[in-house]
């Protein structure tokens, strides 16, 4: 399904570049011959291919988590660095030689013939050479998608995470990780067994304390304040991160008030309005 | 032709709705560099069944109908220019961690600052090299 998907979007993506003409060499150089014979064409398929992403980042900020389930990306990466505009400058002027840029130089290799196939072969020694240069940029390992977000110094939620974060949650100083999405919402590589040994070769505890949404039952509950309550750093997650919060703010023991525990969570986008009366109950 | 913006507008808009299909199924930004960087120097482990899929795709698609389409790509017969190009081009998007599709389409559509100036400065980047190269130095 997820490879389906995947090759469906790639092929969408190569129509794209092909009716666009972006495969065309000649069509890309005009576009960049700004003081010759100007092409504006790809001006418009810039324009064209910006519109339907700013519907879709629109109805990504809305969401915690993809169709798949993968965690949403993060909050676009700030700070402009040398090496971004030197590669980009570098980037610019290998475009303009060749008239291809990484997409496209894909997309000619069934078509391109001998020079197509050169190109691609030139480009990857290109990504190869980059490689020990490559920034580390954030705190978080190139590939983490985590999106940690700490409602208290020592209890931090997120949507799903993958078994190679364990090693980042380790680096971050947690000691122990919640799992609370059934593992029937969740795809087997993500399963809580494997979860459980990923936590365990990093020396993390791992608590399974599923929740069915909605349903915080009295059992899960006090199980997640257990967990809490044992000390060290806590990180809980789940589909969104909304139901670990959720069972926080119904079981963390500790002197926040029931507005408190509704009130940190709203940073991060979760409405646990509906829960007033009972965190109220259980924790004012 | 009077229709090359037509075209290039129909086939923007295709490209735009793969990267949002990608965006909202895979959770994931589709950037041509990233998908195949982190494949070819072996830095990303995760998801690579999906970036092969991707990739296959975005290789067979235009494969199979470049005929009926009348493509051509007008690829220089100049090795120096192809390779020189290829390994500029690798190196740089990797440095920069974007591409066209990256930085430009992915990164301007949400206004990311990071997207606008790599997007810019390649542009730019892209068009002194090609005054340079034809009208300086008449190579192209």
């Amino acid at each position: 399904m997820r490879a389906l998907s995947a090759f469906l979007t790639g092929g969408l993506f190569g129509l794209g570049l092909l009716v666009s003409g972006m495969t065309d060499t000649l069509k890309v150089q005009g576009w960049l011959d700004v003081f010759g014979d100007w092409d504006p064409t790809l001006a418009f398929v810039m324009g064209g291919a910006i519109l339907p992403m700013v519907l879709a980042w629109r109805i990504a900020a809305r969401r915690r988590v993809s169709v798949l389930g993968d965690a949403m990306p993060g909050p676009a990466r700030r700070g402009i660095g040398g090496d971004l505009v030197l590669g980009s400058v570098l980037f610019g002027a290998g475009w303009a030689l060749a008239g291809l840029c990484p997409g496209p130089a894909l997309a000619v290799l069934g078509f391109g013939g001998m020079g197509g196939v050169g190109f691609l072969v030139a480009m990857c020694g290109g990504m190869v050479l980059a490689k020990p240069l490559r920034s580390r940029g954030s705190a978080l390992p190139k590939g983490s998608q985590m999106d940690i977000r700490h409602l208290t110094p020592d209890y931090a939620v997120s949507p799903q995470i993958t078994p190679e974060d364990m090693a980042t949650l380790k680096g971050l100083g947690f000691t122990t990780v919640i799992d609370n999405r059934p593992d029937g919402e969740i795809p087997a590589e993500w399963s809580a067994e494997v979860m459980a040994e990923a936590a365990a070769a990093q020396g993390l505890a791992f608590v399974v304390n599923p929740i069915r949404p909605g349903d915080f039952s009295d059992a899960v509950l006090a199980a997640q304040g257990a967990a809490i309550a044992g000390g060290g750093k806590v990180f809980a997650y789940c589909a969104s991160g909304n139901r670990s919060s959720c069972a926080w703010a119904m079981s963390a023991p500790g002197p926040l008030s029931t507005e408190e525990r509704i009130a940190i969570p709203a940073r991060f986008g979760y409405n646990l309005e509906g829960l007033r009366a009972r965190i109220a109950a259980l924790r004012g | 032709m009077q229709a090359d913006w037509l075209w290039g507008l129909a086939g923007g808009l295709m490209i735009g709705t793969a990267g949002a299909l990608y965006l909202l199924i895979h959770g994931r930004i589709m950037g041509a560099s990233g998908i195949l960087g982190g494949l070819v120097d072996g830095t990303e482990r995760q998801n690579r069944l999906e970036r092969l899929a991707f990739l296959a795709g975005l290789v067979l698609a235009p494969l199979l109908l470049a005929g009926a389409w009348g493509a051509q790509t007008n690829l220089t017969g100049n090795w120096a220019l192809i390779l020189g190009g290829g390994l500029l081009v690798g190196f740089g998007t990797r440095l920069a961690n974007g591409c066209t599709s990256g930085h430009g389409v992915c990164g301007i559509s949400r206004l990311s600052w990071r997207g606008i100036v790599a997007t810019l400065f390649y542009i730019l980047a892209g068009g002194v090299t090609m005054a340079l190269l034809r009208h300086a130095l008449g190579w192209l």
